[in-house]
């Protein structure tokens, strides 16, 4: 099926020959032997290589365009993976088959579940990242993923054409152009930029056009995109200095020591590639009253603090900390960049001062005394596009077959932006075999939340993804991601390998027979007493007790159930991954009946789609006011439910467009304008099943 | 395909907050599951009150409250003896009415109760329907929403749907203002604002706990707190359980510019001398309530200080209680010298107060007024022709009393109009309503303290948070994320 396997690295080795063996040349008379793609995919960091990689694996023919083939993968900042919130946002793209999650599972040097103690549906899964590792393996995946073609180059302009009639915005995109002039046609392009739309980098006050340190920022793009009308913002980020590793006195600093074993990222690993006892710890530092002096002292030089841009709140700089916290003391996290690596990674000590100040600073902090500064920390700024101008599958409302992921959007972080990066891929391999788009929807996952966010709601500081965002944190756990992702990935969009579909099958399979086998067996609690005598089960209710209300006890798994009744239980306690599922299921099982109601609702509403034509502002036979007609035109809401969510539409408005909706569907005419709507008024069967 | 319906817009008619996130999560879901019940009949002066329940749990709650007799025959109008489940007090001798769906007005199960009107029978069937397991008071329209949802409506009568639930939802905003004015808002929001804190320091704890230096404490806080909350929720519950003071009726504001005559209007509509009447401007300082029957029905009407920048602190006072005043109204009139239109007091109450809610009333508010230019009796033939641009207006004396019988047939309109809408958030329903969401609050605050693990906690405060929300609006996820940065020097 996949004759090509192994060509991407060819094609990579020689990209200066301009070979695309992938390619077909442009049908077009008027430029032959233009190369042309299915997709292109603009920058190869963590959104790219997911969007490129996922376009390929449903099977569009796709080009990665970067501006060096060797920054692929690279980790810009911080040497670790996941986390509260962002290790949910893992477990989904790795349940539609994505990269970040197995490719951690190679490169990690020391892994680690947070919030252990927290319950189940907040564990964090993270790990300090090999970076060297990491962009091997990233590399060698994304270059031996079949139907995918890597080229060096940087985009400076659109390829823009007359728009589809069929389908809302001004234009469409045909392909890009190079800096050197050439131009690669494509059926769909996302773009995937990062920092690198007009990027500025701050060290004290000294400024330089870049995206990240060395490497140029795209101008062109920007402005391309700013004369198609598209609303630009800018946000910043920063990053800390790196500190050489043997000039740190370790012995007297906090250790903190890695999972044993460690815990996989992938649903496809039952362990990683490090031995347990090989990982490498992490340290604990603090700050003192002399770093706030250091800091308050030099605010005349630098420029990046003064900035009205919008910061993270989340990822501060030292110097906003010391400004909004005084007198406190900060911790300082040392993580190891690698294996090999001779840098340590000061985490939370992201700081714009001049870099001899910088050094000053650090030789300050307990353990740093004698630490030397290998490369100094700096903030970037950068543009980003209001995510509200792009609909829920990533396209642009304004340019047809446009898609933008990663930091573009306004978000901060490798996960947020491999999120979106599958995502795009998916819709935009979707989009040109004219299949309907793959949307993620907020009950569904950390993706849809995020997603959803973005484009109703809109961002004005570098959007990280928290557990508290989400509304239905029991049901969206990382530990059933498979369940809720992998089995509409595979069906829907093709992006999930037999292998992974046919685990996620058996999983969610055995966990529905096994629970309802739970629900079934039923004893008196004196009798469950004496079968568990080590869970303190309450005898003073007379009605019998399900097993499964056994297995909530804080002291009960499915091994001591087991052990008390093992027919038919034995079998599944095989698995281990499937016993602990059974457990965090019966954990949650009363609270998530409630949820799922909720859930069924509001997909519901999701079910009702407005038809994507439709012009609000001279919108006739619908009463709406003139405000609920701005808004519903910038954000261009695709359901009904989203509509409802967007702040200042009106419960009258929603009505309104409910009404309108049903009976232009009732009229032929509007029916033809708008082919899809119809259909998708439907309550989709899909939502009948049960989710576990 | 409609069935989903109803939740979205009863969400969305919550306020402009999002649902979802900015709703928070914990929003009591009004799911397709949950039975309601409201009262349907008018707040007019009736002998018998009509109240009605939809819903899967209908059966049950008709079964609970006639126990121990069975269901009715469907359709059929059955004596029957009201008890309230949980005391078994007897509440009224009642004709019962069960009608099974889909052959009911909402298409769902249906119970209709018609009990003798009094306000304490009406109150006690209600309480007694918010104790049955499931059954919830309705959101604004709601009832309307599940019929259309269920196809009960046709295209043409649900063009009306989209303005009837604007209407209800306002009406019953200025319910619920009028309900949270003074001590009780103050209480709920306080309660909102410590449980919102709660819960945005568990959410720290939770995405932040890990990797940055929170106070060690910041859970034991968090309980403290949520255990106080609970011993005040408690305590008001067993105090309102007893009856506050309720003040029923339809609510007229009286307004207009200093001396125009609201006071002289106030004692000839209820026949006594409420307000101090004077030719000096600014003589009514404070809100003068009185409950007077206006046209068979009741009315809470109230005297409020002449619009204008008041002279010193007293009157300034007054002036922002008018205002406070004019927004709870069902009804305002709208009072005018009609002799000194020209006069800049004049002028900026018409552009001011008149034209905006007339103007908003096009805009489906349904909030009333009526325009009275009193002092005709100053005027020559001819004088108003001088103001054409004037809003429809009725012409009244006060002093010889002429124009009396018009103002009074166009107040008889206006409050058939007002009072006849079931749905308008009667008080009683409003304290259903209110009692309803504490004791989920109470509940779900019970659970948090009972939860095995962190995020099981935090799902209790955020269900707690949701039925504060219900009460004082507010509650999104953006609130809370507020409070951690702002309490929290967290992120790395």
């Amino acid at each position: 099926m996949f004759p090509l396997r192994g060509c991407g690295r060819q094609i990579a080795a020689s990209f200066t020959k301009r070979l695309f063996p992938l390619a077909r040349c442009s049908g077009d008379s008027a430029a032959p032997g233009i190369p042309h793609f299915d997709v292109v995919v603009i920058g190869g960091g963590h959104a790219g290589t997911e969007a490129a990689a996922a376009a390929a694996r449903c099977g569009s023919r796709t080009l990665l365009l970067t501006h060096r083939v060797d920054t692929i993968g690279q980790m810009s900042c911080n040497p670790s993976f996941g986390g509260i919130g962002k290790g949910h946002l893992m477990r989904e793209v790795d349940a539609l088959d994505g990269l970040c999650s197995r490719i951690c599972d190679q490169s990690g040097v020391h892994y680690k579940v947070l919030n252990r103690r927290k319950g189940p549906a907040v564990w964090g899964l993270r790990a300090q990242i090999d970076r060297k590792l990491y962009k091997q393996n990233m590399q060698k995946e994304i270059l031996n993923t079949p139907l995918l073609t890597v080229q060096e180059g940087a985009v400076e302009d659109l390829i823009l054409a007359e728009p589809e009639p069929e389908h809302t915005g001004k234009c469409r995109v045909r392909g890009v152009v190079l800096v050197d002039g050439s131009k690669v046609y494509a059926d769909s392009v996302i773009l995937t930029t990062g920092t690198f739309l007009r990027g500025m980098i701050v060290i004290g006050l000294e400024m330089h056009p870049a995206g990240r340190l060395g490497d140029q920022p795209s101008i062109g793009l920007a402005q391309t995109l700013e004369k198609l009308g598209f609303v630009v913002g800018r946000l910043k980020t920063g990053t800390p200095p790196r500190i050489a590793k043997e000039s740190i006195n370790f012995s007297i600093l906090n250790k903190q020591t890695p999972d044993n074993p460690p815990i996989p990222f992938s649903f496809i690993n039952e362990t990683v590639w490090i031995k347990p006892e090989d990982q490498l710890p992490c340290y604990l530092t603090h700050t003192n009253p002399r770093v706030d002096e250091i800091v308050l002292e030099n605010l005349h030089l630098n420029s990046h603090v003064k900035e009205t841009t919008r910061g993270p709140r989340y990822c501060p700089s030292i110097e906003s900390k010391v400004l909004r916290f005084p007198n406190r003391v900060h911790q300082v996290w040392l993580e190891p960049e690698g294996v090999d690596s001779d840098l340590i990674y000061p985490q939370g000590l992201s700081v714009t001062l001049p870099a001899e100040l910088q050094e000053k600073m650090i030789t300050c902090i307990r353990g740093l005394e004698k630490a030397k500064m290998i490369q100094p920390g700096y903030g970037v700024q950068y543009d980003y596009l209001d995510p509200r101008q792009i609909t829920p599958s990533l396209e642009t409302h304004l340019v047809q077959r446009l898609f933008f992921a990663g930091q573009i959007n306004g978000t901060t972080g490798y996960e947020e932006a491999a999120a979106q990066g599958v995502i795009a891929g998916i819709n935009a391999s979707l989009r040109v075999r004219h299949k309907p788009p793959f949307v993620v929807s907020r009950t569904e996952g950390y993706i849809g939340v995020l997603i959803d966010d973005l484009t109703t709601l809109g961002t004005n500081e570098p959007y990280r993804m928290f557990t508290s965002r989400a509304e239905f944190r029991l049901s969206l756990r990382p530990d059933n991601a498979d369940s809720r992702l992998t089995f509409r990935g595979y069906k829907e969009a093709g992006c999930v390998s037999q292998q992974r579909y046919e685990r996620a099958s058996w999983m969610k399979s055995s966990i529905q027979e096994c629970i309802s086998m739970l629900k079934s067996i039923e004893f008196s609690s004196s009798k469950w007493k004496k079968l568990i005598p080590e869970a303190s089960i309450s005898t003073d209710k007379s009605v019998p007790v399900r097993a499964l209300d056994v297995l909530k006890y804080e002291e009960v798994d499915m091994e001591l159930l087991a052990k008390a009744i093992p027919e038919p239980l034995k079998k599944y306690t095989e698995c281990k991954e499937l016993a602990e599922r059974l457990k965090i299921e019966a954990t949650y099982e009363s609270v998530l009946f409630h949820q799922q109601q909720e859930i069924k609702n509001i997909q519901r509403d999701e079910a009702l789609q407005l038809p994507k034509d439709l012009d609000y502002l001279t919108l006739r036979g619908v009463s709406l006011s003139s405000e609920v007609r701005e808004k519903l035109h910038f954000s261009r809401p695709q359901t009904i439910g989203a509509a409802s969510r967007i702040p200042g539409v009106t419960p009258a408005a929603v009505i309104n467009l409910l009404r309108f909706v049903r009976t232009a569907q009732q009229r032929p005419v509007a029916a033809t304008k708008s082919p899809k709507t119809g259909q998708c008024l439907c309550d989709t069967e899909k939502l009948e099943e049960q989710q576990l | 395909m409609w069935r989903g319906l109803w939740i979205l817009v009863a969400r969305a008619a919550r306020g402009p907050c999002r649902p979802c996130t900015r709703q928070g999560s914990g929003a009591p879901a009004p799911g397709s599951g949950a039975t309601i019940f409201a009262l349907s009949s008018g707040q007019g002066r009736c002998g018998i009150a009509v109240i009605r329940t939809s819903g899967p749990a209908s059966g049950h709650a008709l079964r609970s409250l006639t126990a121990p007799r069975d269901l009715p025959p469907a359709r059929r109008a059955c004596l029957r003896l009201l008890t309230d489940p949980r005391s078994e007090e007897p509440l009224d001798r009642a004709l019962v009415l069960w009608f099974p769906g889909p052959q009911s007005f909402t298409g769902e199960d249906c119970a209709e109760f018609h009990v003798h009107g009094g306000p304490a029978v009406v109150s006690g069937v209600l309480q007694a329907l918010g104790s049955v397991p499931g059954l919830r008071p309705a959101e604004a329209g709601e009832f309307t929403r599940r019929a259309f949802a269920h196809g009960k409506l046709s295209l043409t009568e649900v063009e009306g749907l989209a303005d009837l639930i604007h209407a209800e939802t306002e009406a019953q905003r200025r319910q619920a203002l009028r309900q949270l004015d003074g001590e009780l808002g103050h209480l709920c929001r306080g309660w909102a604002e410590t449980l919102t804190k709660a819960l945005a320091h568990v959410e720290a704890y939770i995405d932040f706990g890990e990797d940055d230096n929170l106070e060690e404490d910041v859970l034991e806080r968090a309980d403290s707190q949520v255990q106080e909350l609970e011993m005040a929720l408690n305590a008001h519950l067993r105090d309102a359980r007893r009856g506050q003071r309720l003040r029923s009726g339809a609510h007229v504001v009286v307004t207009g510019p200093p001396n125009a005559g609201k006071s002289s209007l106030v004692n000839l509509l209820s026949r006594k001398p409420v307000s101090i009447v004077s030719p000096e401007p600014g003589t009514t300082r404070d809100v003068l309530e009185t409950p007077v029957d206006l046209a068979g029905f009741p009315v809470l009407l109230s005297d409020t200080a002449g619009l204008r920048e008041g002279e010193g602190p007293v009157e300034q006072e007054g002036v922002r209680r008018a205002r406070e005043r004019l927004e709870q109204a069902d009804l305002i009139l709208a009072v005018l010298d009609a002799s000194d239109l020209a006069s800049p007091s004049s002028c900026n109450f018409l552009d001011t107060v008149v034209t905006s809610a007339i103007a908003q009333s096009h805009n489906g508010n349904s909030q009333r007024l009526l325009l009275v230019l009193n002092k005709s009796d100053l005027l020559l033939a001819g004088d108003l022709d001088l103001s054409p641009e004037l809003p429809p207006h009725l012409l009244l004396s006060c002093l010889t009393g002429e124009g009396l019988d018009g103002l009074l047939e166009a107040l008889r309109k206006e409050l058939t109009a007002v009072c006849g809408d079931p749905s308008a958030g009667p008080p009683l329903l409003t304290r259903a309503r209110h009692q309803h969401h504490l004791q989920g609050c109470l509940e779900a605050l019970g659970h948090y303290k009972q939860a095995k693990d962190v995020a099981l906690a935090a799902e209790a405060l955020r269900i707690a948070r949701g039925h504060l929300a219900c009460l004082t609006s507010g509650g999104g996820t953006e609130e809370i994320l507020d409070i951690i940065f702002r309490d929290f020097c967290v992120g790395k």
